[in-house]
């Protein structure tokens, strides 16, 4: 039996978005994500693929539902609580690679390690292990506007893993590169997954990257679909 | 690092914004200095109007400073004899430079230099007072001649007289044997000079002390013999002017008191006696009255230097707030891979504090180097009117940064609170 990294039951979640208009992202969802997993959520816009991604990325909180992050009942979850368990459990990867224009590559990552906590002489030698391993080595004192999309992906991923996260969410990570680059990122995923067991959930409504991926789950009308 | 990095990427606006600041700290320095030094002239005069009890010739008007009344030497006698009254010295002052004719009336933001009358031969003593550190030379004393002078250190660079200097003062020369140190208060200006010159140049300055005074020596001259012979009217006349004497001339006194005397009853025994006469003035009420004006003072001066401080407050204010609202989508990053809202909110606070120091930084370098060339230049013309203190130095800094940490801690807790999705749907 894998280990379950990540359990939604009957997640709900509604937004008002003004008095009389409110809208239901999310009817009841259940997921599980288990330990070594390479998933993709897949439906057309709107079917509360990122409300869900935000609601296990610790970001947001569901009206309803039981959620567990490796193990970790979060309903019970303080708010203040939250930060400390995403920064340690989660990792982010983000279709416009968000990361901070005012920083370099390496300062990028490192900053990453300095929220999860790690010491100053961890996370140096540990960005420049995982910028090495992405091929960035030649580049880690460059400012994002100094590389290349794919380059700037790359260094998301990295940031992603300074804490060794349980559980690794990418929202649409190749929505913003060309057919090549987004095979280099996902062949780059794909070998973390199967080489380093890393964990990912990743949201797409792009079909090859989601007929790339292990499982797949479908979402329509924030129900699941079959 | 990060801090400046984000700075220099709106370099325009964070150059206004510290310039806002530079703008308060530099008046609040400039303000500040001036208020110091005006303070520290206060205190010591303050020191030494509250060591005596003064006494004016009645008619005296605090209001435009004129003091033309004179103290009869009868009177003075007669308060020296009040019970608790240690002694009296009747004293003169008056301008170094005689009065331009045709500039009557000039504003002068410095104390002009004053001779400050000497009596090397009374006992009164100023219960406050010190011996006056010397420079170079001495203090004029008993053994001084006439014509021997002390001066105040800005008297020596306004007018560049020198010690053991041959000067003229009202067309009398005189010889400097004595450079004050810098006291930074009254004395800086005075000129000490024995009583009876003093007296002298004040006889010489007044047209009808000066007839008075001829009239009297001519008196003088007229025998008993002669005094005789004339009607009784003109007798009388002629045996007062005779009585008229040079030394009778004071424009007013002090008054010590004994040891172990109440100051306050000693002013209620001569008030009682001689209030039609002269004004006294209590140690106690003018220590008050001072304290107060200089209140009102610092109050104008450093109110004015607030707002100055209190518009640039609201500059950081208003940057904070406007690279918040730019940077929303990086606080969301943050916050996504980890970063605590503490660790958010002290990141800005702090950006505002760096702000708020190094506007204070230059602020104050700026401030304080015009407070120092225009005292250089003032020291030539008068007297210097900022005090530059380090104590006061590193508080302005302390304080501009505190200033900045205030400014930002309102926007920085607004990022802080900045609901994740919502900064992340912005990308």
């Amino acid at each position: 039996m894998q280990k379950i990294v990540a359990k939604a039951t009957g997640i709900k979640k509604s937004y008002r978005m003004s008095k009389k208009n409110i809208v239901h992202a999310l009817c009841g969802v259940d997921i599980e994500v288990c330990e070594g997993d390479f998933s993709a959520i897949i439906g057309p816009s709107g079917c509360g693929k990122s409300t869900l991604m935000h609601i296990l990325g610790l970001l947001d909180r569901p009206d309803e539902g039981q959620l567990e992050i490796d193990g970790v009942d979060m309903s019970k979850l303080k708010e203040k609580q939250a930060y400390r368990l995403r920064a340690k459990k989660i990792g982010f990867i983000f279709q416009g690679f968000n990361l901070i224009p005012t920083l370099t590559a390496y300062e990028n990552v490192i900053l990453a390690g300095k929220y999860g906590g790690q010491t100053l002489s961890e996370r140096k030698s540990r960005a420049k292990e995982l910028l090495e391993l992405l091929g960035l080595k030649e580049r880690m004192g460059h400012k994002p506007n100094e590389l290349s999309g794919g380059q700037q992906q790359r260094v998301a991923i990295a940031r992603a893993l300074m804490n060794d996260p349980a559980l690794i969410l990418a929202d649409e990570p190749t929505g913003e590169l060309d057919s090549k680059t987004s095979l280099e990122i996902m062949d780059i995923l794909k070998k973390l997954n199967r080489e380093e067991n890393k964990t990912f959930l990743i949201v797409t409504h792009n079909m090859e990257v989601a007929e790339s991926c292990k499982k797949i789950i479908r979402l329509k009308d924030g129900k699941n679909a079959k | 690092m990060e801090i400046f990095r984000n700075m220099w990427r709106r370099k325009f606006r964070s150059f206004l914004t510290i310039f806002g600041i530079v703008i308060g700290i530099f008046a609040f320095t400039v303000m500040g200095s001036m208020a110091l030094k005006l303070n520290k002239m206060i205190d010591g005069g303050k020191k030494y109007i509250t060591g005596q009890i003064s006494i004016m010739p009645k008619g005296t008007d605090f209001a435009t400073g004129q003091m033309s009344g004179m103290l009869p030497i009868d009177t003075l006698n007669k308060i020296g004899k009040v019970e608790g009254v240690e002694a009296v010295e009747g004293s003169v002052s008056l301008a170094v430079d005689e009065p331009n004719p045709d500039e009557p009336i000039s504003m002068n933001i410095s104390t002009p230099a004053t001779i400050y009358s000497f009596d090397t031969t009374s006992n009164f003593k100023n219960k406050n007072w010190e011996t006056l550190a010397m420079k170079e030379g001495k203090l004029i004393d008993k053994e001084s001649a006439d014509n021997d002078i002390s001066i105040g250190s800005t008297v020596t660079l306004d007018k560049q007289w020198k010690l053991n200097d041959k000067v003229i003062i009202r067309g009398k020369e005189f010889k400097v044997v004595g450079i004050l140190d810098k006291t930074m208060s009254g004395p800086d200006s005075y000129v000490f000079m024995k009583l009876p010159v003093a007296r002298g140049l004040y006889i010489e300055s007044n047209p009808f002390l000066k007839s008075l005074r001829d009239r009297s020596s001519e008196a003088a001259n007229i025998s008993d013999m002669e005094l005789a012979k004339l009607s009784p009217e003109t007798r009388s006349q002629i045996i007062q002017a005779k009585t008229f004497k040079v030394e009778d001339v004071s424009t007013m006194a002090a008054v010590s008191w004994k040891d172990g005397a109440d100051p306050e009853q000693v002013v209620t025994r001569i008030k009682d006696q001689f209030k039609d006469e002269v004004v006294v003035l209590s140690p106690k009420k003018m220590g008050e009255t001072i304290d107060k004006a200089s209140a009102t003072m610092n109050a104008v001066i450093l109110g004015s230097a607030m707002l100055a401080l209190i518009v640039g407050l609201f500059s950081i204010v208003n940057t904070m707030v406007m690279s918040i609202s730019e940077r929303t989508k990086e606080i969301g990053i943050k916050k996504a891979i980890g970063a605590s809202p503490r660790s958010i909110a002290w990141e800005y606070t702090l950006e505002a504090g760096v702000i708020g120091l190094i506007g204070g930084a230059i602020g104050l370098g700026l401030g304080t180097l015009t407070a120092v060339v225009l005292n250089q230049k003032m020291a030539s013309k008068g007297a210097e009117i900022f005090l530059i203190d380090t104590n006061f130095m590193i508080a302005v800094i302390t304080f501009s940064f505190v200033i900045g940490l205030i400014a930002g801690l309102i926007p920085a807790i607004r990022a802080s609170k900045l609901k994740v999705v919502d900064a992340i749907r912005e990308l």
